[in-house]
């Protein structure tokens, strides 16, 4: 399964990967978050087991389960370590410990190696059997609630290491701390190549003209993704190259500001009718793959961001990006090199008509990020990320340097 | 009667091939973090030495274009835009110095140098501060060997990039006198001085590590050409 990725994927994380499913064969792995289906850590899931089982590793990926209560109580531990202000009581933190115990009942935790993804299974931690406990901590934690964070500090300190998707994320802990950026997988529904006639279907389907410049940007309706200063940059940039704008969202059913949002940004919208806001279903990945090879310049104007992911996707597509500077965009776009970093809507605006009046910059630019993205955000990167860093905390008295 | 034992001597048959190494590192957080350059100078008093040879040594590994070369300038040009900070930070040459400790030293001698001088620096954002990191390195055979020039340009034009990092930058620090594999290969097995010469040569900082790469098999390509040439004589 993996030889899929030859010729894609950097040999070398090929290797090392075959390398480490060597090291690790037969072991177990065990993988535990909180849903099965719908954000980018299922997504990744979904792909990532069957390949590690490929390797010879014994992989599994369980999910904890919880009521309406616990789910309400984990959306606001999140929203929380993001920064938001949360009351969050004795009793609710109670009933999250207790759940997760009725869950250490259900599962079987016994492994060489668990992952568990975010703060919803972080207490089963307590539960631990055997193996080497890592926690990955998805989310942006640049400002965390000091309330929550004392709360799932004695949880974090038990685990044998913790991963962060940024560096900006870590903070001075006991516990070892890594960095391991997310992925996108290219042979995905989402980011596999697509023919002209299936690009050319999609932009018939959403009445989208291919005679001008596209410009997209592609995210939930939610403030913090800027979709009004879209809009305005898209009106500054028009004044002077026509061109057509596409804003592509999933109604955010667990957000309730997206239909306010939705609805802020289609009276914005004007009636434009260069303007095409598509409100899309869950699981058009292939639409989406489709928006974004039709796109001139990809925007993730956003204000603040985990990582940003759409960045990678749109640039895996040789896309020119313009990214606002926050979360791990800045990661993802090297200013100048492979895409350009801004900080307002006249910046964004500025980069986009550099972009649509120098299309060989825009190319090369387009080049140079599928080519950064190869190298640092496939799925296999981080397959070989995850099993590098099981074998370092295996190995840990043995130093920093290993020979395989 | 005496039996006779004949000894047949074997000669042990030693593999001179050139064996193409990779390498991978994943990052591993200190949790320090610095927002101005008192607080840069300060870490980078007490942060460990596998930090300090993370963003010096290995800032070449992360393998696109910079105009710095070491992560200190690169922040203190990009993050603090101290321009003239950056220039001299990255005017070291980490491979100059004995050991970690002494690079240490000269990074802190410039800081200090520049505070005195220039008091004035500002802050970064939240968020744009340097952030001290460590690296975990694995190092593992690609699979492929050279026994002579023409297998060597052969492999050089299809390893990955970090494989040139680990032969031409990495070695460095373990063969020491800035010496790197492929010269050292070239010179002492093959015999082919000139070219190695010529490759030791290179400017290690001037360099990404595709520049490398197509310097190096610019090098090879113009002496096989050369050996060509004179076996037709």
């Amino acid at each position: 399964m993996i030889s899929q990725y030859a010729g894609i994927s950097p040999k070398r994380d090929l290797l090392l990967l075959n390398t480490l499913g060597k090291a690790f064969k037969g072991k177990t792995f065990l993988h535990v978050n909180s849903t099965r289906a719908g954000g980018g850590v299922a997504e990744i899931l979904h792909r990532m087991i069957p390949l590690l089982n490929s390797l010879g590793i014994d992989a599994r990926w369980e999910v904890i389960e919880g009521d309406q209560k616990f789910f309400d109580i984990t959306k606001k531990i999140h929203n929380a370590l993001q920064g938001n202000m949360e009351n969050i009581t004795e009793e609710m933190w109670e009933y999250y410990y207790e759940v997760n115990k009725r869950n250490a009942k259900n599962i079987n935790l016994e492994a060489d190696g668990v992952l568990i993804h975010d703060p919803q299974p972080a207490p089963l931690i307590n539960f631990k059997k055997n193996g080497k406990w890592i926690w990955r901590c998805h989310i942006d934690l640049s400002k965390p609630s000091p309330e929550v964070s004392n709360h799932l500090e004695p949880f974090c300190k038990k685990y044998d290491a913790i991963i962060f998707s940024v560096p900006k994320f870590a903070r001075a802990m006991a516990t070892d701390e890594f960095i391991v950026p997310p992925s996108i997988d290219p042979l995905s529904e989402k980011n596999m190549e697509l023919t002209e006639e299936e690009i050319k279907g999609v932009a018939e389907k959403f009445q989208i003209p291919l005679d001008r410049p596209i410009l997209l940007q592609v995210s939930r309706f939610d403030r913090f993704k800027d979709p009004i200063g879209v809009i305005q940059t898209y009106r500054k940039v028009k004044k002077y190259n026509d061109c057509v704008l596409v804003l592509a969202g999933s109604p955010a059913t667990d957000d309730p500001e997206g239909e306010a949002v939705l609805e802020e940004v289609r009276e914005y919208a004007a009636n434009d009718p260069d303007i095409h806001i598509l409100l899309l279903p869950p699981f058009s990945d292939k639409d989406i793959n489709a928006l974004q090879r039709m796109a001139t310049v990809v925007f993730q104007k956003s204000l603040k961001e985990g990582f940003g992911l759409t960045v990678s996707e749109a640039m895996w597509k040789g896309k020119p990006v313009i990214g606002g500077a926050v979360g791990g965009i800045p990661l993802q776009i090297v200013h100048g090199i492979t895409g350009f970093l801004i900080h307002s809507v006249d910046g964004a605006a500025f980069r986009t008509r550099q972009f649509l009046n120098n299309p060989l910059m825009a190319k090369r630019m387009g080049e140079t990020g599928r080519e950064y993205v190869r190298r640092n955000f496939l799925i296999t990167r981080q397959m070989r990320d995850y099993l590098s860093l099981w074998y370092a905390v295996e190995n840990k008295d043995k130093g920093i340097v290993f020979e395989l | 009667m005496e039996q006779q034992v004949e000894h047949i001597e074997v000669e042990e048959q030693v593999d001179t091939s050139f064996e193409f190494m990779d390498m991978v590192t994943i990052l591993k957080s200190t949790g320090r973090k610095a927002a101005n350059l008192r607080q840069l100078r300060d870490n980078l008093a007490e942060v460990s030495e596998e930090c300090i040879f993370h963003h010096t040594y290995q800032y070449f590994s992360k393998g696109h274009i910079q105009e710095y070369t070491n992560d200190f300038a690169h922040w203190a040009g990009e993050g603090l835009e101290e321009r003239a900070l950056a220039e001299h930070l990255s005017n070291i040459d980490p491979y100059s110095f004995n050991s970690v400790e002494e690079l240490r030293e000269e990074l802190l001698h410039v800081l200090d140098y520049y505070i005195e001088n220039f008091p004035e620096t500002r802050a970064v954002l939240p968020g744009n501060e340097f952030f001290f990191n460590e690296a975990i390195t694995f190092v593992f055979p690609v699979g492929l060997r050279a026994r002579n020039l023409a297998e060597f340009l052969i492999a050089l034009k299809y390893v990955d990039a970090s494989s040139i990092y680990y032969h031409f930058y990495e070695a460095r620090i373990r063969l020491g006198r800035g010496i790197d594999d492929f010269s050292k290969w070239l010179d002492e097995v093959i015999g082919a001085k000139e070219v190695a010469d010529k490759i030791r040569a290179i400017d290690p900082f001037m360099h990404n590590m595709e520049g490398i790469r197509e310097h190096i098999i610019e090098i090879i390509d113009g002496a096989l050409r050369k050996e060509m040439e004179v076996s037709l004589e």
